[in-house]
């Protein structure tokens, strides 16, 4: 009886899965036919799957461009991201001075502060150093997003290290800063790797900024060039499709790695603040 | 003023203990360091501008004269503003009232124990984590007028096409129910997480004190939930209000301004008709909104529990 509930239990989460992730299952498997099945045909399955949207978006769109510059505007801001806030974090995690509680506080308003009250007067300041098109500003937008929750995410790595380690060094005649670079960070690379992790999918996946600084099409991100396709060709449903399941291809990838560091992230991120 | 804070421990710290040592250091401080740069560069300082652009009048290519307040009365006296606020308000308020529940439920459920429960939980995650412009791409397929699942479906029960996009009610429901798609599995998330450290030896000690499950639930996970919840409903006030992305993408605010929202009205006067005075003054007011809702929401779930 207990063994049947389970089984059950399963049947019920399955069919949640199916109807939740719906509309994602159907951008892949739509991706696989043409625009005249996609919209005259009644069932979801493609009949005659063909790799023809795929050879579209290869030889007659910007595709791997746009691919490239997400991946150098998203690998950019995160490596900075992590150099700034592994910094801030070992300070929140080992040092007591007012200063880092503000700075927590400051974080939190970071968090919260809507982001195009920022975009308006950057993209002026930005346009006069004519530096819109531009992967600095979006970057540079992108690691302070992502500062808040990096920093409160690595300071709680660091927090599990043991400050024992840390005495037992200066003992030794360690300075703080090689305590942190020899001692901690090789110690929490895992946790580091977690952080940076989300912090490309965040940049990789982010449209907002990106579509606001990056207009000319050599410069364009994933999600720009792709809501670009949405305008250009809005009704050639299979060529959008198949560009937005390659778009998807590394962030789900990426995710796989990161999803058992989901629920501490969660936590880390929300409650700490 | 972080310089201030240091004098007394510098004062009146021993040389003796290390530890005492290290908190007369610079070094956190320095550290703070590159971080409170790009704060300052990237939210501070254009802040301080937008301040300024809001009363003044002035385009892309400059700034114009001084006018005072004059950006603000003009907002307050045009039906955009009071358009864009009320769709803000109904947006962030749906989303976080059915995220929350749709989480909830979820949450406690994939906190069972059954087979396959952690490919479950993974699998709910996907439409946070996928990009917005790939769901807006398969939802806007899904709800198309012509060839677009939904419609096939309502005709084949014989009910007539639903124009979701060029429908203003219709519109408001598609972009709510995306966002809502889009944002319950962080919900679950954190809900699942709470849920999970909530101590077993509770409900056993419950059970044998006679509660029912519903007592269970009511008494014991509920007040355990109260913090995260708390928490969840004020970020998700927070990022529906500042969401861009899902109204933009699906609708561009339209048809006829019926889905837009503070940030895409903010977003019009600044880049479509060149006013970035009124654009400025229409993100300040999204951050005293924003000010007075989290307000709100804290002192409303105080009182409540």
């Amino acid at each position: 009886m207990k063994q049947y509930r389970k089984w059950l239990l399963l049947g019920v989460g399955l069919v949640i899965v199916l109807l939740v992730d719906f509309p994602i299952i159907t951008v892949a498997l739509n991706s696989f036919r043409t625009t005249e099945t996609i919209i005259s045909s009644h069932s979801i399955l493609p009949t005659q799957p063909t790799l023809a949207n795929y050879l579209y978006i290869n030889t007659r769109t910007r595709f791997w461009t746009f691919l490239i510059n997400s991946g150098i505007v998203a690998a950019c801001s995160t490596l900075l991201g992590i150099v700034l806030a592994s910094l801030a974090g070992f300070a929140m995690s080992r040092y007591r001075a007012r200063i880092l509680a503000s700075y927590n506080q400051a974080l939190l308003i970071v968090q919260m502060f809507p982001l195009i009250l920022a975009i308006i007067p950057l993209f002026i300041f930005f346009r006069k150093l004519d530096m819109v098109n531009n992967f600095v500003p979006v970057m540079l937008v992108y690691t302070l997003t992502q500062l808040p929750f990096a920093t409160w995410m690595l300071r709680s790595y660091f927090d599990s290290i043991p400050r024992e380690l840390d005495e037992a060094a200066t003992m030794d005649g360690c300075s703080p800063l090689r305590i942190f670079l020899q001692i901690i960070l090789p110690l929490t690379v895992p946790g580091i790797a977690a952080v940076a992790i989300f912090s490309f999918l965040f940049s990789y996946n982010e449209f907002f900024i990106s579509s606001v600084f990056l207009r000319d099409e050599d410069r364009m991100t994933m999600p720009v060039g792709i809501q670009s396709f949405m305008q250009q060709y809005s009704t050639d449903w299979g060529s959008l499709m198949a560009a937005a399941t390659l778009a998807m291809v590394p962030t789900l990838i990426l995710f796989l790695f990161i999803q058992k560091y989901m629920i501490s992230g969660a936590t880390a991120g929300a409650v700490k603040g | 003023m972080p310089l201030k804070v240091m004098q007394p421990y510098a004062a009146s710290a021993p040389k003796a203990d290390w530890f005492v040592r290290t908190r007369v250091q610079p070094l956190p401080y320095l550290l703070l360091l590159p971080s409170l740069a790009l704060i300052f560069l990237i939210e501070l300082y254009p802040f301080i501008n937008g301040v300024s652009f809001s009363v003044h009048k002035g385009s892309l290519l400059g700034t114009g004269p001084f006018v005072g307040l004059d950006n603000y009365l003009r907002l307050f006296n045009s039906a955009d503003f009071y358009n864009s606020l009320w769709f803000s308000f109904v947006f962030a308020f749906c989303n976080v009232a059915i995220s929350y529940l749709i989480g909830l439920a979820l949450a406690l459920f994939l906190n069972l124990d059954f087979p396959g429960r952690g490919i479950c939980r993974v699998a709910l995650l996907v439409p946070w984590i996928v990009p917005a412009v790939v769901s807006i791409v398969s939802w806007k397929w899904l709800i198309a007028d012509r060839g677009g699942l939904v419609n096939i479906f309502l005709n084949s029960v014989g009910i007539g096409p639903i124009y979701f996009l060029s429908d203003s009610g219709w519109a408001m429901v598609a972009v709510i129910v995306i966002k809502i798609w889009r944002s319950f599995p962080f919900m679950m998330l954190s809900l699942l997480a709470a849920l999970q450290v909530i101590d077993r030896t509770l409900y056993e000690a419950g059970k044998i004190d006679g509660a029912n499950g519903r007592q269970l639930f009511w008494y014991i996970t509920l007040p355990h939930l109260k913090n995260i919840s708390i928490i969840q409903a004020i970020l998700m006030t927070i990022w529906s209000i500042n969401d861009f992305e899902t109204p933009y993408l699906l609708t561009q605010g339209g048809p006829s301004n019926a889905t837009e929202n503070l940030i895409l009205l903010s977003y019009r006067f600044t880049f479509g008709r060149n006013d970035v005075g009124r654009g400025s003054a229409v993100a300040i007011l999204t951050l005293v909104v924003l000010m007075i809702l989290s307000t709100i929401i804290m002192r409303q779930q105080r009182k409540a529990v």
